[in-house]
């Protein structure tokens, strides 16, 4: 098993939700996030003292896949959170030791 | 692998299908039931023209029938007086609910431009601020500020109120109505003019809030508050408004126009609470982390502009109350010219503000537009009564130049550390108020057999006078009336900075008037309440690098007095 991590623009996330929705992915964990990667932060003006906005909000996917799936899901991502502009974000792919249903106990593959 | 799937909320298709045509039915046999029950009652007087006849004269009055009489004549001027007097009770009353809801705008406005990790402070200090002034009000203030202001023509006399303190016609104090008992002033009149009178006192009291948040000691505050209904409002007040020698500088020697005029407070209520928050501000210094090192300064961006938004247009709606309300009446007519003018300057300083910024830093500044339209507020709030459309809009349009100015020169060049530009707006166009009366006064307020404050002259400014091809120098003059403006706000920015910096430069050495580093740095809600107002949120991290060193050294910028922290 892997889990897919995926930075992406928050205004993004109904079309990947969607996407991955079609994949009949099992699940997935949204959490809000603030970061920065090559188009670092940007400047704006506050009561006419400047000051850095250094991390950009960005919403943060998380999804349990098997094996197999993991390609698929990544590329859905990519075709749907792409805008072709600076900021669009990053996907990871990290293995999974086992994953654990809470309710019932089922481990491994069984508890996606 | 599971797909999600959503059922339809309540049941099934064909059910929703029938509920709906169940509601359909009853709402088509509503209708036909309210149409059968309007064919069975009469109609009473439904445009309004029978309601208000002689019957309800003879009901009000207690008379029997209107006797072509002396004694008749004298029945209907009685009654015709006791409504021309309750009617002006209703409009002051309403008037002062209208001013009594600025203070909720306010606490909006101040919370939603300041971080989130002090705004139960904020709406703490606006809360108090309200309940501490208005006792204080009460118990002295109003007397020293009113208690020799009668007769009062719009209220029925307030008789009661003929204590004064001073010389000759020109009055230093007032002491008549010292907790509404003293020299008999348990009176409707008193009570009614009170009303009025203390919301205006608030406004005041809750200006200094923004000019001081983040910071300031919660024990300062409130001694600010006393400070405020007590002292430093009501005696600047009775010069201008209780029959005092700033109104009387047309009599006399000075014969300087019609006297100092300040219609609704820009200079008695707005630069009274500027000038004072300026003194505080300084005093206090700014706040940890608002400038750097080589003193430029950096931005702590409020943390809900919504509420700054939603702030301003409350108080723009309660300005409604607080500039046709200072008529004291709505027998006089001007009310509307009042309110029309108010609205003008406000839109036109929200403008200027808006284009502004947009013009000189790349977009349109929320807070700074919110701040321009309080700056024509504030502006307009002295002259609304005595001039024409026309300069209420340039009114406004200066202001919105005086508040942009004014923030840029205290943040940038002075380094007062104003949070929500409280200074800038009721201080600088207060102060921009007070003199636009001298400059734009057309001379068609107040009627000379009404009156205003004492004033049974028309005022008349300068331009005017240039259009109208007066003598500019002539005694009671538009130069000499500018001249008694000129006076005011000097003496108003004398009175409220510096009695303000005496009381809390000896206030500091007694008590802590600014919070500890450690509890401004965590937030003044968890340090000085132990409570936060978001307990459900992780506030922002904050990353201004000046913070840390000042911790380090134990101590805040500006070298003012700390209390030790809590362990």
């Amino acid at each position: 098993m892997k889990i897919v991590i995926a930075v992406i623009k928050p205004f993004k996330l109904d079309e990947v939700t969607a996407a991955l929705r079609a994949l009949e992915i099992s699940g997935m964990t949204l959490s809000e996030v603030r970061g920065y990667g090559r188009q670092r932060g940007h400047t704006e003006v506050y009561r006419g003292a400047e000051y850095e906005v250094d991390f950009v909000p960005k919403v943060r996917i998380e999804v349990l896949v098997e094996d197999v799936d993991a390609d698929k899901v990544a590329s859905a991502i990519t075709d749907t959170a792409r805008t072709g502009k600076i900021g669009d974000g990053k996907i990871w792919i990290m293995p999974v030791e086992t994953v654990v249903r809470v309710r019932t106990g089922e481990a491994g593959s069984d508890a996606l | 692998m599971l797909a999600l799937t959503f059922p339809p909320p309540g049941g099934t298709g064909r059910e929703a299908v029938s509920r709906g045509k169940k509601l359909f039915a009853m709402t088509l046999i509503t209708l036909i039931a309210l149409i059968v029950v309007s064919q069975f009652t009469h109609h009473a007087d439904p445009t309004g023209t029978k309601t208000g006849a002689t019957a309800d004269y003879l009901a009000q009055s207690g008379v029997k029938k209107v006797e072509l009489s002396q004694v008749g004549i004298n029945a209907l001027a009685n009654t015709t007086g006791h409504l021309a007097i309750a009617i002006n009770f209703s409009w002051l009353l309403i008037t002062g609910f209208l001013v009594l809801f600025m203070q909720v705008g306010f606490a909006f406005l101040v919370t939603g431009l300041t971080r989130a990790k002090n705004a139960g402070h904020m709406m703490m200090m606006n809360l108090s601020s309200f309940v501490i002034a208005l006792l204080a009000y009460y118990a002295v203030g109003f007397a020293f500020q009113f208690g020799g202001v009668s007769p009062i023509a719009n209220l029925g006399g307030a008789s009661p109120l003929t204590g004064i303190f001073g010389h000759g016609t020109a009055g230093l104090i007032g002491f008549h109505g010292f907790f509404l008992q003293s020299g008999n002033s348990y009176d409707v009149g008193v009570l009614a003019f009170f009303l009025f009178q203390v919301v205006f006192m608030e406004t005041a009291g809750y200006i200094i809030i923004g000019a001081i948040a983040e910071r300031v000691s919660f024990a300062a505050f409130i001694l600010a508050e006393i400070a405020m209904g007590a002292i430093i409002y009501p005696i600047y007040g009775m010069w201008m408004w209780g029959g005092g020698w700033l109104s009387q500088l047309g009599n006399g020697a000075f014969k300087l126009g019609n006297g100092a005029v300040d219609f609704a407070g820009s200079g008695v209520v707005h630069a009274t609470g500027g000038w004072a928050a300026l003194a505080l501000a300084m005093i206090l210094g700014p706040r940890i982390g608002k400038y750097n090192k080589d003193g430029s300064a950096n931005a702590f961006p409020g943390h809900n502009l919504g509420y700054a938004v939603i702030g301003t247009l409350v108080l723009t709606f309660g300005w409604m109350g607080f500039n046709p309300g200072s008529t004291f009446g709505a027998t006089d007519l001007r009310i509307s010219v009042v309110a029309v003018n108010t609205l003008l300057a406000a839109s036109a300083g929200a403008v200027v503000a808006m284009a502004w910024t947009n013009a000189k830093w790349g977009k349109p500044d929320i807070s700074m537009t919110c701040n321009g339209m309080l700056a024509g507020l504030v502006a307009v709030t002295a002259p609304c009564a005595f001039i024409a459309p026309w300069a209420a809009v340039a009114i406004g349009i200066i202001a919105g130049f005086v508040v942009v100015y004014a923030v840029e020169f205290l943040d940038k060049k002075a380094k007062i550390d104003d949070p929500c530009g409280a200074i800038s707006v009721h201080g600088f166009c207060g102060l921009w108020g007070i003199l636009a009366v001298g400059i734009f006064a057309d001379g068609t307020y107040p009627a000379k057999s009404v009156g205003w404050n004492g004033v049974l002259q028309p005022v008349k400014g300068v331009i005017p006078a240039i259009l109208d091809g007066d003598k500019l120098f002539a005694t009671h003059g538009a130069m000499s009336q500018l001249g008694a403006q000129v006076i005011d706000a000097g003496v108003g920015f004398l009175w409220a900075f510096g009695i303000t910096y005496l009381i809390f430069t000896i206030a500091k050495r007694f008590m802590a008037i600014r919070v500890p580093a450690d509890v401004e740095i965590e937030g003044t809600d968890e340090g000085e309440f132990g409570q936060v107002c978001y307990p459900d949120f992780v506030l922002r991290a904050e990353t201004h690098s000046g913070i840390t060193t000042e911790l380090d050294a134990g101590r805040t910028p500006s070298g003012a007095t700390t209390g030790s922290s809590p362990a």
